[in-house]
């Protein structure tokens, strides 16, 4: 297992180093997303507005954002070129099986998806002038909340083996995923998705709190629970592709 | 003898539509079996079901002796060139796929990169290992895909069309590749439209007609049967009218090259009817797999 994980994260490396201009990409319209938007809340509150701590805890709710996002697609958008490039049938011919293997794509793709967020938040950390300084015990809930965008990602990714094209629904889904980010963590947000990490490192940004840790135990049950039905519901999804005769085609 | 893969009553349904009924094949090691069928008749089906990528209604599979669909690790005993895919991925380069899906299908690093080094010298790539598959010619890519399937070195190979096409040199090192896996031990389902690419290869042939295996056995007894017997009989020149009239009445049909359907011993008043004229060849007539092909399709 060690080895497939060398060999998927050498890939990723591969497709880092040979199409520079993907992540080119994707750093200059996530910067340029944030910035227009920096730029409009700037102009609606006046010249003198000063965002204080406030611009800090919204870049770092920006990232975990970004960092969620290719969390959660990464692994559709990866089965749906798959599929129209005609790849799809090979990768399910591994011994492993299509989901260790795809498991541990996702973690192999994390220094890449890691890379572009780095990216990311050093260009809007020039651009708005934004000093990210906080607490490292903020990776932690950073962590369980990528953990629940991968257990989306998988439920999300069993509809693009069933159903190929789902690039509109996955690009609505990015507001959802926005909106769970953003959702307060106490009643009964706790039991969204992601709700409870996002809240936890919100509340540790903007008011300087200590981790707490009942609070970083919700937030991983959470988590742990959506990761799991994501897997499940991706394992039902490739029995039926399996019946149907799926996995071929686009 | 021992079989690397068994597969007993496939079924397959999509809909209304029967694509595969009850389908059995047998693969021992050495062996090459041409799976044939027009467009349509269930090859690819029953492909995709040997290889585990697709749920047999009823019917079962084991590939050296378990069961794929349950236990996926026996899946390190196939490779498979899937026909109408690309099989590699095209933004890496020979060697980068050889030694990725070495590791995906069981090899360490180490010995998914010792192997794919090997094969892409044995099969002339080794130049190209660092060019991106998308630059490469559809030789190349074909050679490539048979090679990504060989990477960790099965016991069982499914290679559908893998001589599609390919120029008449290439065709020819595929074909004399593939008898060189058979002879080296691997158990080899071809399925083809190339029925003389079946015929080079093949030791045993099955023929799926509407989803059912309607002939099977090894190809040189399936000649004969279908040879039956056929002579061919040609003449240095054309006979007279009067000995043209006695061959047609003991049911001699063509001309130049006569044909004759029936047993040795009319064959002697045949050539007792055009004694003296100079004759320039007269042999049993061999049916080709074309023949057997469109005779089984035919009769089913």
């Amino acid at each position: 297992m060690l080895d497939l994980f060398l060999a998927e994260f050498w890939r990723s490396l591969l497709f880092l180093r040979r199409y520079p201009l993907e992540l080119l990409g994707a750093v200059v319209t996530l910067s340029l997303l944030f910035y227009l938007l920096f730029l409009g809340a700037r102009f609606l509150a006046g010249p003198g507005a000063e965002f204080g701590g406030r611009l800090e805890a919204v870049l770092v709710g920006y990232l975990l954002w970004t960092f969620t996002l290719s969390a959660y697609n990464g692994l559709s958008f990866g089965l749906m070129e798959e599929a129209q490039t005609g790849t799809l049938e090979q990768v399910f011919l591994t011994p492993y099986g299509p989901i260790p293997l795809f498991l541990v794509r996702n973690l192999a793709g994390l220094l890449s998806q890691g890379l572009m967020v780095f990216l990311v938040a050093l260009t809007l950390m020039t651009l708005t002038g934004a000093r990210l300084a906080f607490a490292p015990g903020v990776v932690l809930p950073f962590l369980v909340v990528l953990l629940g965008g991968y257990g989306l990602g998988f439920a999300m990714a069993s509809l693009a083996l069933l159903y190929k094209r789902v690039g509109q629904l996955l690009g609505l889904s990015q507001f959802l995923l926005l909106f769970l980010l953003q959702a307060p963590g106490e009643g009964a947000f706790l039991l969204l998705p992601l709700a409870p990490g996002a809240a936890l490192a919100r509340e540790m940004l903007a008011t300087g709190t200590p981790l707490e840790p009942l609070g970083l135990l919700l937030a991983l049950l959470n988590s742990l629970a959506y990761f799991l039905l994501g897997l499940f519901l991706f394992r039902l999804a490739a029995k039926r592709a399996r019946r149907l005769g799926l996995l071929h085609g686009y | 003898m021992e079989l690397l893969l068994e597969a007993r009553g496939l079924w397959k349904r999509f809909g209304a539509l029967e694509a595969v009924k009850g389908v059995s094949l047998a693969l021992a090691p050495g062996e090459i079996l041409a799976f044939l069928g027009k467009n349509g008749a269930g090859k690819t089906t029953t492909v995709k079901m040997l290889s585990s990528l697709l749920f047999p209604d009823e019917g079962e599979v084991r590939l050296l002796g378990q069961d794929p669909f349950k236990e996926p690790s026996s899946l390190r005993h196939l490779g498979a060139v899937l026909e109408g895919n690309r099989n590699v991925y095209w933004r890496l380069t020979p060697l980068e796929n050889l030694v990725y899906f070495g590791v995906a299908r069981g090899l360490s690093l180490g010995a998914a990169r010792k192997r794919a080094q090997a094969l892409l010298e044995e099969y002339g790539l080794l130049e190209k290992a660092w060019v991106e598959v998308r630059h490469l010619s559809r030789g190349m890519q074909q050679k490539l895909a048979l090679l990504q399937a060989l990477i960790h070195d099965p016991e069982v190979l499914l290679l559908d069309e893998p001589t599609l096409g390919l120029d008449v040199e290439t065709a020819l090192l595929m074909e004399a590749k593939v008898r060189e896996l058979a002879r080296r031990g691997k158990a080899i389902l071809l399925t083809t439209h190339q029925l003389s690419v079946a015929e080079a290869l093949a030791h045993r042939v099955a023929i799926i007609h509407r989803g059912e295996i309607v002939l099977e056995g090894e190809k040189e007894a399936l000649l004969t049967r279908f040879a039956g017997e056929h002579y061919l009989l040609e003449l240095e020149a054309p006979p007279p009218l009067e000995v043209l009239k006695r061959l047609r009445a003991l049911g001699v049909e063509g001309e130049g090259p006569f044909l004759f359907r029936g047993d040795g011993e009319v064959l002697w008043k045949v050539l007792e009817a055009l004694r003296p004229l100079p004759l320039k060849r007269v042999a049993k007539a061999e049916a080709d797999l074309l023949e057997v092909f469109l005779k089984a399709v035919g009769h089913a």
